[in-house]
């Protein structure tokens, strides 16, 4: 058994497909009680059980339907025409449309290669400096993730079991105070790069409007859909699929029918590679909690920790060793289980914690040695890793700042529930 | 002659599996798109219920994960934890490649088999889902996907340990 867990370890370093390894952990588990091993193929056929996991692929292919589209481009001009007057206007700009972009993609990938090449001559261009520009992109790159309806929010609500409606509604204060400090550490840092030369202009701002006319009712459809109680999450999440079809394809037809099949393959292999560890999870986590290991945690947590605050503080280290090392999906789906029991021994309201959770793990996309950001801006930018690290740092130090603040402030996730 | 032509038969058959996995993700996924759509309008303007609907859905999920799972296998983009390799000289990493695709080679296929024994139980215990469907025809994709699954592993496994694996695309999540 050791062994075996030995042996798992040394190969999810080596690079081993998580799924394969999540799923010979539970394996090994149930063979070690003598149950039959069709159990695991039972419980992965429960993901045909679970309620709203349709809001994921639909909501997928949305995102990736409009990131092949121009709408990114569309959605840069309009916050252009909003707030690129102001000084620091358009390193706000770029934390800004990165992050609504990545709360319909749920993929920060995705926002760093399709925004990276407009935005990092443009910011050159500007007069700020390189390092602060690769900084900012790949920090921007996973900004966003608390925004509807995002990815990781909807996964966080199948596997909690928290009401996806309320998690939406949770995210936008912190998701914003995110932005926010780092849009004022932007500013403080390019205090003497001289102010934009654009004015501010109405026709300017009009005609982006107006070129924006398909995309802006997006967010209504999406939220306004679900808080009218008009449409549920799924529903609102079908809607939004056939709206991008209908506005990419047919009206605007940036999009041709013939790559439908591309961009529908592209966003299911993330859906599979993300639902997989969802399946091969139900059986682990089926049996780890047979095993009475919430408990075993709770009882060894509370040893350590003698009250919520302090629970918070060993919560917070915890979730960036985790996010460090794992990717945020996989740690959703494989975590979550066994830490929301352990939570609400503490009083944790599991729609704050969902928020805490995303937002620290948004943090791993920066940090070695798993930081997806860092790759891809490394790949992007054609820049060593290490450049780029140090480079992320100020930006990863802010967000630290933010993530802290929306801890221990549950007010700031919750106030707009109440 | 023989190794050529064994090629270009091994080549032709995993260009067929690609289009047909593209094929069916298509109609599955666009089927999933419209029919869910279907039943806003029908429930809110025609108060028409159907009560099966739901349930349909969320196997078709299910298919839907199994085929991303098997195109995920074929492209090699899985999550992985794995960074460090990045560092390793290339024939160590041809090695430790080489060991992980076995590895998830060997779990797809063991899965495939306890999930066969889970469909004939099924098939044996005449359940069914959905009003009265057989629930071993619904269940029946998931030792296929994996079986597959273990199949496309294994390929990699044997590409990789010849150096004929196309380098990995760049990838973000």
């Amino acid at each position: 058994m050791i062994l075996g867990a030995i042996a798992l370890l040394l190969l999810t370093l080596l690079g081993a497909p998580l799924f394969a390894v999540i799923g010979t952990s539970a394996m090994l588990g149930f063979h070690g009680e003598g149950v039959n091993l069709s159990v695991v193929a039972i419980e992965f056929f429960g993901v045909s059980e679970t309620p709203v996991l349709v809001a994921i692929p639909l909501f997928t292919f949305a995102g990736f339907l409009l990131s092949a589209g121009q709408a990114p481009r569309r959605l840069l001009r309009l916050t252009q025409a909003v707030v690129g007057w102001l000084p620091g206007g358009l390193a706000i700009i770029c934390l800004t449309v990165c992050a609504l972009l990545t709360a319909f993609t749920g993929a920060s990938g995705v926002t760093i290669i399709a925004l990276g090449a407009v935005l990092f001559p443009a910011l050159s261009e500007a007069g700020y400096d390189e390092k602060f520009n690769l900084g900012l992109i790949t920090a921007s790159g996973s900004l966003g993730l608390l925004f509807a309806p995002s990815l990781p929010l909807i996964l966080y609500g199948v596997v909690a079991q928290a009401p996806i409606d309320q998690l939406f509604v949770a995210g936008v204060l912190p998701g914003v105070l995110m932005i926010a400090l780092l849009s004022v550490y932007s500013l403080w840092r390019n205090r003497h790069v001289p102010r934009p030369a654009a004015e501010r202009s109405v026709a300017a701002l009009w005609a982006a409007v107006r070129e924006a006319k398909w995309d802006l009712p997006l967010p209504f459809v999406v939220l306004g859909g679900i808080y009218s109680g008009y449409f549920a999450v799924s529903e609102a999440a079908a809607v939004t699929a056939l709206y991008v079809v209908l506005v990419e394809v047919v009206f605007l037809r940036e999009v041709r029918w013939r790559d439908l099949p591309r961009i529908m393959r592209e966003s299911t292999v993330l859906v599979g590679a993300i639902l997989v560890i969802l399946g091969v999870s139900l059986a682990s986590t089926n049996y780890m909690i047979d095993a009475g290991v919430p408990q075993q945690m709770f009882a060894v947590v509370s040893q350590y920790v003698s009250g919520p605050n302090s629970f918070l503080v060993v919560l917070l280290v915890f979730l960036l060793i985790l996010g460090a090392i794992l990717d945020i999906f996989s740690a959703i789906v494989l975590i979550v289980p066994l830490l929301l029991p352990v939570a609400s021994q503490f009083g944790m309201n599991p729609i704050h914690l969902g928020i805490i959770f995303l937002a620290a793990m948004e943090l791993g996309y920066l940090m070695p040695p798993h930081g997806l950001n860092l790759f891809i801006a490394s790949h992007r930018f054609g820049k060593d890793i290490t450049v780029i690290y140090w480079a992320t740092q100020p930006f990863l130090l802010v967000s630290l700042l933010a993530v802290i603040i929306i801890a221990f402030w549950p007010g700031l996730s919750l106030m707009l529930l109440h | 002659m023989s190794d050529r032509s064994g090629q270009t038969w091994w080549k032709r058959a995993e260009r067929f599996g690609r289009a047909l996995e593209t094929t069916l993700i298509t109609v599955i996924l666009g089927g999933l798109v419209l029919f869910a759509s279907a039943q806003i309008l029908l429930r809110n303007v025609f108060s028409v219920g159907v009560t099966w609907s739901d349930g349909l859905i969320r196997l078709v999920v299910l298919w839907l994960a199994l085929l991303g799972t098997l195109a995920a296998s074929r492209e090699g983009r899985h999550l992985t934890m794995g960074a460090i390799t990045r560092w390793l000289p290339q024939r160590l990493q041809t090695v430790t490649g080489v060991t992980t695709d076995l590895f998830a080679a060997a779990f797809c296929a063991l899965l495939a088999r306890y999930a066969v024994t889970f469909v004939l139980d099924s098939r044996e215990g005449g359940d069914t889902l959905l009003n009265g469907v057989p629930a071993w025809w619904l269940q029946a994709p998931l030792p296929v996907a994996f079986a597959l699954s273990a199949w496309q592993f294994l390929t990699r496994a044997v590409l990789r340990a010849f150096g004929r694996l196309a380098p990995p695309q760049e990838v973000g999540l």
